[in-house]
């Protein structure tokens, strides 16, 4: 997917300004968060599923060479193939070349992020093969040509009249009004796509190492379709997804699905063991696992930042993110949106590209309070601020001479009594003859984005030391 | 593609490790169990499900409601029948396509209703009769166009209204998915508790080389929230879904 970080500003902008995707964006909250804290709390054992999920997380990432290469022989044990690739470019390349060696026309896909990541559509539709997005969410965002809002309700901006206009315009038919007469268009459209396509490509949820499965997590059925019907079915994961054991899934499917959409279960989870077995009526007889890091290893590599691949990607910071919820998916420019999109897209993508990503948040610590495996999102966006500021690449350093500058006279004011008492009583100064009634509303350049929301109390005349000795001396 | 050894060595090294041949599972992930252990406590799961069967059933049938089953409990396998009969003739079924499964047999539903004059089908070839490509392809056309599509079931989980099959010969991927009503037969002693007793029981039967090529977990209707946020039941799966429990 190209990267468009660099534009957060300017798109979050837009995006405030927009009534219409405001409205849209007031779903998230009402849509999700509020279902997640309804399911969390009626949840028995709910901390303790978290906790264990967080352990097993922290085994599995500190030894990820080990469990990888036992799912890669466990998977090749049943018959199925796997292939790594080191970025997008060669990951999406694998696909086409299978399917074009296999003679596929139409590919039908279930939700996949890393597809995202790796811009798998466009290079399908450059070789002439058809791309046919099966979530009704990335369906819509397929048609209209956008890339997802939400990593779970990827098209949770377009409003019911938008979506209509966009189905009817693909079916040929009259424009629907309500929900259920647009799903029951898309229904038909893709249940034909499900008859034709020779390959399914889905994403994974959890690998599991000791058995060489994949699992798969949806409400609307097209995970088992592209699972069921073509004849070859490729799954891309990223080399984080993997757990080690298939009784361990129990914790992780509660605590995903919860955070998720606030259900107790989704309406189907699909575990995959490899390709259809010699007795079975159906199922694909080619079963591909393509393991993909993509810059993965960036965040491995960094201690501090490590832990960000513990990641379920349920979508539950995006939700509690009063950042995302009023700028939305699309200003930070790349796949993964919201408070992780703003520590693991800067990194994987170009921390130069994306610097304005760990600024994006108010450290409220939302994200960090509702994460299901209890990621410490703000200190790593502490993590990468300090990085751009001070890190060892100097051509990421984001802060500018003005900053610097202001940084080293508050750190020589700060560092001795005498200057600080001389900076308060030149403060005062400063401020007075711009106040009234002992506050300040207006500041000039390069102070005045402080000055355009708030107000700010000019310091008292006499500073507290001073009445201080001065109540001493007087008793 | 990249070579699978380099791709490893270098995740160790962003690690800052060699790579390691042998792990001690942490005691947070099943895999710190033994194999014995395992199969000793999948043994103790199943006699539970055994002696609280009953009580199972019922949990069952709460679960299942929450999550959007229609869930009808019936004394005995006729009954079970004549539940089925019920549910397709409201719907104006006019094609059913069956399962070819152990409960099956025991409730009588072909009979029942090829008697009503509702056309039925079974989605598997003819036993005996090898695979091959116009045969899942006939099973395919079959499951696309029937009303209704009858099952048993492998396990079902009281903790989630949650269905378990496992696709093999006689029971396509399909027959619970494609066809717009989905009923499942439930006969006492299937019910699991929660979830954990699922998947531990699925990776004894891996020990044992039983795990099957793949599972499916159905808990509700096909359902979507893209649209303007609002729930609307059968996208991709069944629109409507009937539970039918025995005992």
């Amino acid at each position: 997917m190209e990267v468009k970080t660099r534009a957060f500003k300017g798109k979050a902008n837009e995006t405030l300004a927009d009534p219409v995707l405001q409205k849209s964006l007031e779903n998230v909250y009402s849509g999700f968060h509020l279902r997640r804290i309804q399911a969390g709390g009626a949840t028995p054992g709910w901390d303790e599923q978290r906790d264990r999920a967080r352990a097993i997380k922290a085994h599995t990432i500190a030894n990820l060479d080990y469990y990888l290469d036992m799912l890669v022989r466990n998977v090749e044990a049943k018959g199925g193939k796997v292939h790594f690739a080191d970025d997008g470019k060669e990951a999406a390349r694998f696909v086409v070349d299978l399917a074009r060696s296999r003679g596929v026309k139409t590919v039908i896909k279930s939700k996949s992020m890393v597809s995202e990541e790796i811009g798998l559509n466009d290079l399908l539709e450059a070789e002439s093969i058809e791309p046919v997005e099966t979530d009704l969410g990335e369906y819509i965002i397929q048609l209209a040509r956008e890339t997802p809002y939400h990593i779970i309700a990827p098209a949770i901006h377009k409003t019911p009249e938008q979506v209509a206009e966009l189905l009817a315009a693909k079916s040929g038919g009259p424009k629907k009004t309500t929900a259920k007469e647009m799903t029951a268009v898309a229904r038909t459209l893709l249940r034909d796509a499900f008859q034709r396509a020779d390959m399914g490509v889905t994403g994974v949820n959890f690998a599991v190492a000791e058995t060489g499965s994949i699992t798969l997590v949806t409400n609307e059925g097209n995970g088992r379709m592209c699972t069921s019907a073509p004849r070859i079915h490729v799954a891309l994961m990223g080399m984080e997804k993997v757990v080690p054991s298939m009784a361990d899934l129990s914790a992780f499917l509660r605590i995903l699905i919860r955070s998720a959409t606030g259900q107790r279960i989704s309406a189907y989870v699909s575990v995959v063991n490899g390709p259809r077995a010699a007795g079975d009526e159906d199922g694909p007889e080619e079963f591909h696992l393509v393991i993909v890091d993509n810059n993965r290893s960036r965040l491995l590599k960094d201690a501090a930042l490590r832990e960000s691949l513990y990641c379920i990607r349920c979508g539950a910071c995006m939700n509690a993110c009063p950042v995302y919820r009023k700028v939305g998916g699309h200003s930070y420019g790349w796949v993964y949106p919201g408070p992780i999109g703003a520590v693991v897209s800067p990194v994987m993508s170009g921390l130069k590209e994306g610097k304005a990503l760990p600024f994006a948040s108010s450290l409220c610590g939302a994200c960090r309070e509702v994460c299901p495996v209890r990621i410490d999102i703000p200190s790593m966006l502490l993590h990468l601020r300090s990085e751009l500021a001070e890190g060892a690449d100097r051509s990421q350093r984001s802060a500018g001479v003005v900053d610097r500058a202001s940084f080293r006279l508050w750190r020589f004011g700060m560092s001795g009594r005498g200057r600080f008492d001389l900076g308060a009583r030149l403060v005062r100064f400063v401020l007075w003859p711009l106040s009234r009634r002992g506050w300040t509303g207006w500041l000039p350049f390069p102070l005045g984005g402080w000055t355009s929301t708030r107000r700010f109390k000019v310091p008292a005349g006499r500073s507290f030391v001073a009445r201080w000795r001065n109540r001493q001396g007087g008793a | 593609m990249t070579d699978r050894n380099a791709f490893l060595e270098k995740i160790a090294d962003h690690l800052g490790k060699k790579r390691d041949r042998r792990v001690q599972p942490d005691v947070s992930t099943h895999l710190a169990e033994t194999r014995e252990q395992a199969s000793a406590r999948a043994d103790r799961m199943r006699k539970e499900a055994r002696d609280n069967a009953t009580a199972l059933l019922g949990a069952l049938q709460e679960g299942a409601t929450a999550q959007g089953w229609v869930v009808h409990r019936v004394p005995s396998p006729e009954d079970a029948a004549d539940a089925v009969i019920d549910i397709c003739q409201r719907s104006a079924a006019r094609s059913v396509l069956l399962a070819r499964m152990e409960a099956l047999s025991r409730v009588p539903v072909e009979k029942t209703l090829k008697a009503a004059g509702i056309d039925v089908t079974v989605a598997a070839r003819p036993e005996g009769e090898a695979y091959s490509e116009e045969a899942r392809l006939a099973v395919r056309r079959a499951a696309f166009t029937a009303d209704v599509g009858i099952t048993g079931v492998d396990y079902a989980v009281a903790e989630t209204g949650t269905v378990v099959l496992h696709p093999r010969g006689g029971v396509s991927r399909l027959v619970s998915l494609a066809p717009p009503r989905h009923i499942a037969i439930i006969e006492k002693g299937q019910v699991l508790p929660s979830l954990d007793e699922l998947f531990a029981l699925e990776r004894e039967a891996f020990h044992a080389g039983r795990l099957t090529s793949s599972y499916n977990l159905i808990s509700g209707p096909s359902r979507t929230g893209d649209i303007g946020a609002t729930i609307v039941q059968g996208v991709h799966g069944p629109v409507e879904v009937h539970m039918v429990l025995i005992g």
